[in-house]
């Protein structure tokens, strides 16, 4: 045990003293933190609670494609309207879907009730949605499509793929900050 | 040391273990000059004038870690916030916290480059009567990227007269480290002793 303690690469580490110790933490801390900051900003500006997501399926093809970075915004005030590419959450699953919608009812009470189909699906999503669900409403909605980039989120989806692979990066990248100094 | 504790802490450190390093890493090369300087500045104070208080000043270090704390403090609070309460309702503080954070971050590195420097080491030296306020001594130092120069600068002021005189060197790092990047300190510790004997010749003849 003592052994590994020994060993050269935490050198560093052992000869910090302790507010050198608590900065290399904190260090760590930062660097979590301005990625967190920067979501939560984002989130702020956009008023989606995921600004960025990435497509995981193919039922939007030929307009997105697995692995496309997708840019929702998400103001109260813009209406819905059919055509649009929304991003929305169906109760019981966990990953929102990206599709397009289909039907628009809206109340004069301001009440939007609406469809949507996958461009890729030869039926409309009634058969993914909640058991007994026949319409989205406005609080299902993660976000409307504003931009994307190709390909780019397709490393998300071989992390998400191989959760293995993920930590061992993850773990690595963290023990680098930690033990090296500045 | 005076007292001789094997608690694990002590034996955790790797004070008598030599200080090797990766010689290409400039920082960490810096980084190794700098606790080869400061724990000479420590030692002869220690040695040589026991009876004199020889003290290092964290306060430079210790704002700069108050303002991290704080800056990682929003974050997590807004990061525990959101998920207490679900992103719409929490909005407002959630800007609050954004705004916060970047604008700590920005403070930062105002205080970094203005406040800090490249000042590693400040260390007060009390008067023995404790009547005159303390004198000061201070040491920075620089390894650009890319150069093998590393600068060392060692500034006294007077605590009485308020006068302040700096020294500096700059030597090639190779100087210091073997081919295997161990540190020779016995090399570096004459280099900063010089720079000190300059700057008490020098106070001395005022």
């Amino acid at each position: 045990m003592f052994g590994l303690m020994e060993a050269d690469f935490l050198d560093d580490v052992r000869r910090m003293n302790k507010r050198q110790l608590y900065y290399q933490v904190l260090n760590f801390g930062m660097i979590v933190s301005s990625a967190l900051m920067i979501w939560k900003g984002l989130m702020v500006v956009t008023g989606s609670e995921s600004p960025i997501v990435v497509v995981l399926s193919g039922s939007m093809e030929p307009a997105f494609h697995r692995g496309d970075l997708l840019f929702l915004t998400n103001h109260r005030e813009e209406p819905i309207r059919v055509g649009e590419i929304v991003v929305f959450k169906v109760e019981g699953r966990d990953i929102p879907i990206v599709h397009r919608v289909l039907k628009v009812h809206e109340k004069e009470d301001g009440t939007v009730r609406f469809l949507t189909k996958g461009d890729n699906n030869s039926v409309d999503d009634r058969g993914l949605y909640a058991p007994g669900q026949l319409w989205l409403e406005k609080k299902d909605v993660v976000g409307r499509a504003r931009g994307f980039v190709p390909y780019v989120g397709i490393v998300t989806i071989l992390m998400n793929d191989y959760p293995k692979f993920k930590y061992a990066i993850l773990a690595c990248l963290g023990l680098f900050v930690l033990l090296h100094r500045e | 040391m005076a007292s001789k504790k094997t608690g694990l802490m002590d034996k955790w450190k790797a004070e008598d273990k030599p200080v090797k390093i990766d010689k290409w890493d400039c920082s960490a090369l810096k980084n190794a000059l700098d606790d080869a300087a400061k724990s000479y500045e420590k030692n002869q104070y220690t040695v040589m004038t026991e009876n004199f208080g020889f003290k290092e000043e964290h306060r430079l270090m210790d704002l700069r870690l108050l303002i991290c704390t704080v800056a990682v403090g929003f974050s997590l609070f807004a990061l525990v916030w959101d998920y207490i309460r679900p992103f719409p309702e929490s909005r407002p503080i959630l800007i609050i916290c954004v705004l916060s954070y970047f604008m700590l971050m920005g403070v930062l590195t105002l205080y970094t480059t203005y406040m800090e420097q490249n000042i590693f080491l400040v260390a007060s030296d009390k008067d023995k009567a404790g009547l005159e306020p303390d004198d000061k001594w201070e040491l920075a130092s620089t390894l650009k990227k890319y150069t093998h120069l590393y600068k060392l600068k060692m500034t006294f002021t007077n605590g009485k007269t308020g006068l302040s005189r700096s020294e500096e060197i700059e030597r090639p790092v190779n100087n210091y480290f073997d081919e295997d990047g161990t540190l020779l300190f016995k090399l570096f510790e004459p280099e900063v002793r010089t720079l000190q004997g300059r700057i008490a010749a020098a106070s001395k003849k005022e």
